[in-house]
């Protein structure tokens, strides 16, 4: 008797198995975010499974004007998702952080900066992204303010992103350069970190947006509620962002 | 600090911030890079002052030190207004207070003495920058500018310490290196 159940019982488990996998939600695809450089490292942490392009806003901006087939778009600064918006490629933007200017030497610190004004009086390599890049036009806005422009005529190479920037500073092959405070945690172990005063910080703002003709809008809307929750603000102040000011909601 | 803050000195500080208030700061996109530095690290300072004088007055309650805070405080606010007005004719976008995120030590307001401690150690460096602003900026207007926030922040300077330290000289003349520094870990 138990010898010829034996066959049944096996069927019946076989067409169980076979059901229950028939009935599970497929898998999502995941999203395609395009962010800022500076947002590689805390995006992520944050959450792994998605598909990620990480550059300078700008060239990212380019790219979904001309049809990159992007979920999100998180950009360093406004301008790059307000310009979207106004043209009707992504949905109403919103700011989600908010950051610092830093100058990075390297460790070895061959040129002996110990202060930001060191780079008026000391010969120096400085490296710095391009204008169009955020962080590039956020350096303009510091030197400006402090009154030190002059030494744009120190700038030896014009980096594509932040990364780009803070990577040339780590290998030595600048004395200086401009990043993020976000941007040289990642390279600390080679970096020494020169502190700019709060009166020359430029306004750092971070926005995010759906991009209106993702297929994945739903996804994408939960994905940016996730990074304004508080387990998405949490990871961004973890990894040195900033709050959102009270100015920007 | 009450009894030390005369209606003469009361007088002062409110008239500090017409004066400059009256200067006219003619709108310049040829500020060099040094006015507009000046104007930038003073913009900062002068949040910093009503950000003092707003913390010091919770504690000053209904005294005569209180209505000399509220001045000094009005004092602070005109002299941001002005240096907004000089960065935005240059062709800039001036800070606004909420740019900033003030740290003040944990006994910074504990005691009379210590409020004023505290303001003079952010007025002291604040008026040694504006002493050399007005001695190297090149266009006349804000010369006369500079010199004018330098007298108003001398005179809330006096107010704050009474006759001794009206009669005290004045701080050596900083850069704005040295200014900057002294004034970083409030500015946060």
């Amino acid at each position: 008797m138990r010898h010829r159940l034996a066959p049944l019982v096996l069927a019946l488990v076989v067409i169980a198995f076979a059901a229950s996998a028939a009935s599970a939600p497929a898998a999502a695809p995941p999203l395609t975010i395009y962010a800022a450089a500076s947002l590689t490292e805390v995006f992520k942490a944050l959450d792994p499974a998605e598909s990620y392009n990480f550059g300078g806003s700008n060239a990212l901006e380019t790219q979904i004007r001309n049809g990159a087939p992007a979920d999100v778009f998180a950009s360093a600064a406004p301008l790059n998702t307000q310009r979207l918006f106004k043209a009707g490629i992504v949905d109403k933007p919103v700011t989600f952080t908010a950051n610092r200017l830093a100058l990075i030497v390297p460790k070895s610190n061959p040129a002996g900066i110990r202060s930001i004004y060191d780079l008026r009086s000391k010969p120096v390599k400085l490296v710095v992204a391009a204008p169009a890049v955020p962080v590039g036009g956020y350096t303009l806005t510091v030197l400006r303010k402090m009154g030190l422009s002059g030494v744009l005529g120190k700038v030896v190479s014009r980096e594509s992103d932040v990364k780009a920037v803070a990577g040339k500073v780590a290998l030595g092959q600048a004395d200086a350069g401009f990043v993020y405070v976000t941007d040289a945690r990642p390279v600390s172990d080679h970096v020494t970190v020169v502190r700019i005063p709060a009166w020359a910080q430029p306004r750092v703002r971070y926005e995010i947006a759906v991009v209106s003709q993702s297929p994945n809008k739903a996804a994408a809307q939960a994905w940016i509620r996730m990074v304004l929750s508080a387990k998405g603000q949490a990871a961004l102040r973890n990894a040195g962002f900033l709050p959102v000011p009270k100015s920007s909601t | 600090m009450t009894a030390q803050l005369s209606r003469r000195s009361l007088l002062g500080v409110a008239a500090g911030g017409i004066a400059f208030a009256a200067v006219g700061v003619r709108p310049a996109r040829g500020a060099t890079d040094d006015e507009l530095a000046y104007a930038n690290f003073g913009l900062a300072a002068a949040y910093l002052g009503a950000d003092y004088y707003a913390r010091a007055l919770k504690g000053a309650k209904q005294t005569g030190a209180g209505r000399t805070l509220r001045s000094g405080r009005s004092a602070s606010l005109a002299q941001a207004s002005a240096l907004s007005d000089l960065i935005t004719g240059a062709g800039d976008t001036p800070a606004a207070t909420e740019d900033f995120e003030f740290t003040w030590p944990r006994s910074a307001f504990a005691s009379a003495v210590g409020t004023r401690k505290t303001g003079f150690g952010v007025l002291r460096p604040t008026l040694a920058a504006y002493q050399s602003a007005a001695a190297s900026v090149t266009m006349a207007s804000y010369r006369v500018l500079f010199a004018s926030l330098a007298a108003s922040v001398a005179q809330q300077i006096g107010a704050l310490g009474g006759p001794s330290e009206a009669a005290a000289p004045f701080p050596p003349a900083l850069d704005l290196e040295a200014a900057s520094a002294a004034l970083e870990s409030y500015l946060g």
